[in-house]
């Protein structure tokens, strides 16, 4: 009876308005995409944020990665250097044209990475890409308008000056974070970014294979439409809605029922159980996640403490504790999927025994000794999984009793802030290069060596480092360096080696070559279709 | 009356000062710094450079002494300007004018259909004591008073996608759309037990006084009994909990608008506290806080219009 009574006020409810998913239109493919932030700026120069994960919709990078990793030209169609790799040249493709059908060039890219650099534009990562560019420090720092090291050569061809020499500058560029605008549209008289100039409702002209063709911030419904001018292959996609959505619990039945077919992001504890390992797996990215050590703090300024804390972990279980369905695999070595991955590298043990040992000989000798450890970057159901168990291991191991877990740092404020000795992030790299990747790593300069390693610097890491980084890409010296700075690094035990990261492709299995790059980017737009018999 | 009111707004600014630097206080000192945070967006911490954080934070004019900020921020309030958001640049005032309409038509129509409803079934439950109608009515009560709003809500929706196959109630198109009807239940489901609990009290206090006794003597019907000699006096122990569920519906609608896509201030406060976009979170708190002081203004102004006692005890006061 009561049943029926539930049943009869849905029905009534159906009738009102909500009924089962209705079937696509007819005149195309709609990707439904689900967006976790109501976010107010969807600016192609802001570098970092949910909405910069989809700006390969709707604008063409200077080069992209393929799915198989090579590098391919898109808005530059050719891309040299001096035999230094200090001074670059580079070429804009003829076809590359906005969606008005003008040109990109190069006062345009030159425009939008000095537009990048100033600070008042706010771009996060713009360093990652143009750091090394001649000038870049001064008007990064507010100091200069102007990189002295861009310099437009013609109407197509720019001369990139770099401080030092980059064999693999042209892989950073190869980014749709730092993809290059129509700059009379995007900067002001005084040489700042215009307000809300990337609106449609601002006559915004893109180069991607996708224009927005309505955006309402207040509500979270962006709609894009294929870019009729777009220089590259026809979008298969008829129009691609993203809407905020940022209840996860609501989402995932969006998604389940297929109300919505892709994620930009979507991290539930029983999230495989509800959408399909499919959903959240993904080649695997140039990053990893490990637990690093600040050896200024007691008591890991010891390197028996520290051995004595990786050596009673077990990495596999450690990752099993964090992700039992998967598809992180355990991590062991810093360096994951780029060329140069040590073979031969000689993983952590897992030795209860050895740990004690360790512990037994540090100039604490026992736990009962050793200050409170507080790890911080906590801030999940799965990494607060995986630091119990450490904690748990230590206690079993070496009877560790205090021990302390907090969120990310900027989330919390106090005086246990001062005695934070270790980190949970990630590290990784987002062109295809060993050095690249320890360089933001393990070098001092970096800033996981500043922050989450309290100031780490091992001279001999550093030198093997900066040496390396000078050899061509196809020199073989250049991997042999770095692999022997990972293994200097390793000897410093500083870190507890915790899972490797896959690319999610956070999208319904009805959706196609949905594959991404490691800035987050699908790769090749156009080519993304919905399977509609695969939909629920 | 006019003095009464007059009196009570005057009093609204010093409160609101205090509460204003409280908050720009709180947010300015505890939580996150908002461009330390747009770096921390970008995966591990690669490309956070403290140099150009900190130009940066000059060029935003964050880096200026706490009481120079304030005293800015203050001056613009005045004239009506929130200024702009830290994180998108938008102006502050355009995102409230999109976002206050939309709260206050849902909070406004949940008060209004849970008051009707509490009232009534309040009343027939206290008209009915003792009997299978009240036993019902306050066992609904009770448990919609222990079902939290973070948990009905998520729950509903549950309940139609995986038991009933229906799509997720998602969005705004409007009061009269249909997508409002689940918000609604939600949002007023919870602050309902309340007024149904109010009322069933206040009639069953009534019942027992002589003049209801005698109105039945006098062999008055009973629906006049109750429409001219009960509810009257119900009313006003009610309408001072319209107060309270003002509050209530603004807190939940912070949930509910997430839960359900509605483009009002409760998710745009989630949005802005998340981002520490403190300009966006002081706008929202200043609202919120005139709406329950108006709120409040309007229940005290309506005692002595539902009880003349308490337009004497006033005029006493203020003698």
């Amino acid at each position: 009876m009561k049943k029926r009574l539930l049943g009869s006020l849905l029905l009534g409810l159906s009738m009102l308005g909500f009924s089962p998913a209705a079937p696509q239109a007819a005149e195309g493919q709609v990707l439904n995409v689900q967006h976790p932030v109501l976010e107010q700026n969807w600016s192609p120069l802001q570098g970092g944020g949910h909405s910069a994960r989809w700006m390969s919709l709707w604008w063409a990078a200077p080069m992209y990665f393929d799915k198989d990793g090579q590098l391919t030209p898109y808005v530059l169609s050719e891309v040299t250097s001096d035999a230094n790799y200090q001074v670059w040249s580079l070429k804009i493709s003829a076809k590359a044209v906005f969606s008005d059908g003008s040109p990109i060039t190069a006062d345009d890219v030159v425009g939008t990475w000095n537009l990048s650099a100033r600070p008042a534009t706010k771009h996060s990562r713009v360093n990652l890409f143009l750091g090394d560019v001649t000038g870049f420090e001064e008007v990064s720092l507010g100091k200069a308008q102007d990189m002295t090291g861009l310099k437009v050569v013609d109407a197509r061809t720019i001369e990139v000056t770099l401080v030092r020499a980059d064999p693999i500058f042209d892989q950073k560029i190869a980014t749709a974070l730092i993809a290059p605008v129509k700059i009379a549209q995007a900067e002001d008289a005084n040489g700042n970014e215009k307000q809300d100039w990337w609106m449609p409702q601002n006559g915004v002209v893109v180069s991607g294979p996708f224009m927005p063709e309505s955006m309402d911030l207040d509500k979270g419904v962006i709609t894009f439409v294929p870019n009729p001018n777009f220089f590259g292959p026809k979008p298969k996609l008829s129009k691609i809605v993203v809407t905020t959505v940022s209840d996860p619990s609501t989402a995932t039945l969006m998604l389940r029922r297929g109300t919505m077919d892709a994620a930009t992001e979507l991290i539930t504890p029983t999230i495989i159980q509800d959408l399909g390992p499919g959903f959240l797996n993904g080649p695997a990215l140039a990053k990893g996640q490990q637990f690093w050590f600040n050896p200024n703090r007691a008591p890991m300024d010891d390197i028996n403490v520290r051995k004595a804390l990786v050596m009673a972990v077990n990495p596999k279980e450690l990752a099993l504790a964090a992700f039992p369905d998967g598809p992180f695999t355990p991590a062991s070595q810093i360096l994951n999927k780029v060329p140069g991955v040590d073979a031969s590298y000689p993983n952590y043990p897992y030795d209860p025994e050895g740990a004690k040992a360790a512990l037994a000989a540090s100039k604490y000798g026992q736990s009962g000794r050793l200050p409170k450890i507080m790890f911080v970057g906590i801030s999940t159901p799965t990494h607060e999984a995986a630091a119990q168990y450490i904690a748990e291991q230590w206690r079993k191991v070496l009877g560790i009793q205090g021990v302390e877990m907090k969120p990310a740092i900027e989330t919390y404020s106090g005086p246990d802030q001062a005695s934070v000795q270790i980190f949970r992030d990630d590290v990784g790299t987002r062109v295809p290069d060993a050095v690249s990747y320890l360089m933001g790593s393990i070098h001092s300069g970096s800033g996981n060596a500043r922050n989450k390693m309290g100031g780490y610097q091992n001279a001999e890491v550093d030198s093997l480092l900066e040496s390396a980084s000078t050899k061509g890409v196809k020199d073989p010296e250049r991997i042999s360096l770095a692999q022997k700075a990972q293994r200097l690094f390793r000897d410093d035990w500083m870190y507890i080696p915790y899972y490797y990261d896959v690319m999610s492709k956070w999208a319904m299995p009805w959706v196609k070559n949905f594959d991404k790059n490691d800035d987050w980017q699908v790769i090749e737009p156009w080519n993304v279709e919905i399977d509609e018999a695969g939909r629920p | 009356m006019r003095r009464y009111i007059l009196s009570r707004l005057i009093r609204w600014i010093p409160s609101v000062f205090v509460l204003l630097l409280t908050i720009y206080a709180l947010v300015f000192f505890g939580a996150g710094d908002p461009i330390k945070l747009i770096f921390l967006q970008a995966p591990g911490d690669v490309a956070y450079d403290p140099a150009r954080v900190e130009a940066i934070r000059e060029a935003a004019g964050l880096n200026r002494p706490f009481l120079v900020q304030f005293g800015d921020y203050l001056a613009n309030v005045v004239q009506g300007d929130f200024g702009n958001s830290l994180v998108s640049g938008r102006s502050v005032n355009s995102m409230i004018q999109a976002a206050l309409p939309v709260t206050l038509q849902i909070g406004l129509s949940a008060i209004c259909i849970v008051s009707l409803l509490g009232i009534a079934l309040g009343v027939i439950a206290g008209l009915n004591q003792n009997k299978l109608l009240d036993n019902v009515i306050v066992g609904f009560a009770m448990i919609i008073w222990g079902i939290p709003v973070f948990v009905s809500g998520p729950l509903i929706i549950v309940v139609l996608v995986l038991g009933f196959n229906q799509d997720v109630p998602y969005g705004w198109d409007g009061l009269f759309s249909p997508l409002v009807l689940v918000p609604l239940l939600v949002l007023g489901l919870n602050p309902m037990a309340l007024i149904i609990r109010q009322a069933r009290a206040g009639v069953l206090e009534v019942l027992s006084e002589d003049y209801v006794r005698t109105a039945r003597a006098k062999g008055i019907p009973n629906l006049q009994v109750v429409l001219r000699h009960i509810m009257r006096p119900v009313l006003t122990p009610v309408v001072s909990q319209i107060g309270l569920l003002v509050i209530a519906t603004l807190n939940n609608s912070i949930l509910i608008e997430k839960v359900f896509g509605l483009p009002g201030l409760g998710r745009l406060t989630e949005t802005a506290i998340k981002s520490s976009d403190y300009p966006v979170i002081l706008a929202i708190v200043l609202i919120f806080s005139v709406v329950v002081m108006t709120s409040n203004l309007l229940v005290d102004i309506s005692y002595p219009l539902l009880d003349p006692r308490a337009a004497a005890k006033r005029t006493e006061n203020e003698e």
